[in-house]
């Protein structure tokens, strides 16, 4: 085997290992990526002169793992595709992919779940009341220590002994307003976040 | 040249490295305003005229995210060297998003200079 063709198969193992880890993106993007990689290795590792082993594992080391350079691009990618969406889903896959990344990933993150578990809590409550509307709804009563205590309840256990109703029937718009309205201010708070984020000067290494 | 893995720095190297990061995408732009060039020569730009020597593998997804937020565009253009190059250039949204940048650059980069000229005298 010549020395060129080591260099030409360092450079495709490098570029397939990058393929694989860019399977999140779409086909076309891919292969741009790996042809504008190929490109440069093989610039760079000739430099005026032959393709050699030596230069392609200098060039190929100055780019990083094949792992690290699909992250950075996968991570925007998702951020990019977090910024349209308004799946909760995706925006959360999105958002854990930025808390792996930074603390400010991390709060956003925090105060997203929080915010769909709630608006989702709301929701199954007054959905629910239709099912239990003995048991579901949102229920004040004093505890073992005579403090008004306020509980959402989904009705797959009793009320509270001694609990009043306070919403009733009513539960069932508010809840859906309600629930709604949080779902959609968690998808505007997070998509804000990432378009803050994107705008910022360089995305962190993951 | 490859970075030093940030937790082998000490706390200045990675200060400069983060002083050096936030500078790049300024700095590929301000590459790109005397016309259309490729990831090797962005890189080769940013290290003769400016001494930004930054990590390879930063340089291309940021070029990729550069050209989804319609800063840049690019094309691809048969080479001598047997394949096709991807070349890059501003777009007016580019152009528009540079001089601002380079303005603010001006600004913060006069009164930093202007709070630590003491220090240069201290030496």
């Amino acid at each position: 085997m010549t020395t060129a063709s080591d260099a030409q198969q360092k450079i495709e193992e490098y570029l397939t290992r990058l393929r694989g880890r860019l399977s999140g993106l779409n086909h076309d993007d891919v292969r741009e990526i790996v042809e504008e990689l190929r490109g440069h290795i093989v610039d760079k590792a000739a430099g005026g002169g032959e393709v050699t082993v030596a230069r392609v594992d200098a060039t190929l080391a100055a780019l990083g793992s094949p792992e690290e350079l699909a992250s950075e691009y996968l991570t925007d990618n998702l951020l990019a595709r977090a910024e349209v969406s308004r799946s909760p889903l995706r925006i959360l896959e999105s958002l854990f992919r930025w808390a792996s990344l930074s603390v400010a990933g991390f709060f956003v993150l925090m105060g997203s779940v929080v915010g769909y578990f709630l608006g989702g809590a709301f929701m199954w409550c007054a959905v629910l009341k239709v099912v239990h509307p003995q048991s579901a709804g949102l229920w004040a009563y004093r505890d073992s220590t005579g403090d008004l205590a306020i509980s959402l309840r989904m009705g797959f256990e009793g009320a509270p002994a001694g609990a009043r109703d306070v919403l009733g029937w009513w539960v069932v718009p508010i809840g859906l307003l309600a629930g709604c309205g949080l779902v959609i201010l968690t998808t505007r708070f997070a998509v804000w976040c990432v378009r803050q984020y994107r705008r910022s000067p360089v995305l962190p290494n993951g | 040249m490859k970075e030093t893995p940030a937790h082998d720095q000490q706390p200045a190297d990675k200060w400069e490295v983060q002083l050096r990061k936030g500078c790049l995408e300024l700095a590929i732009l301000a590459a790109l305003w005397g016309g259309k060039l490729y990831g090797l020569e962005i890189l080769r730009r940013l290290e003769s005229d400016s001494e930004l020597i930054v990590s390879e593998g930063t340089v291309y997804p940021l070029l990729s995210r550069l050209k989804a937020l319609g800063l840049v565009r690019s094309e691809w253009v048969e080479s001598d060297a047997g394949h096709p190059r991807k070349y890059y250039a501003l777009t007016p949204a580019g152009k528009q998003r540079a001089v601002e940048m380079a303005g603010m650059w001006a600004r913060f980069s006069s009164s930093m200079s202007r709070l630590l000229a003491p220090l240069g005298k201290g030496k």
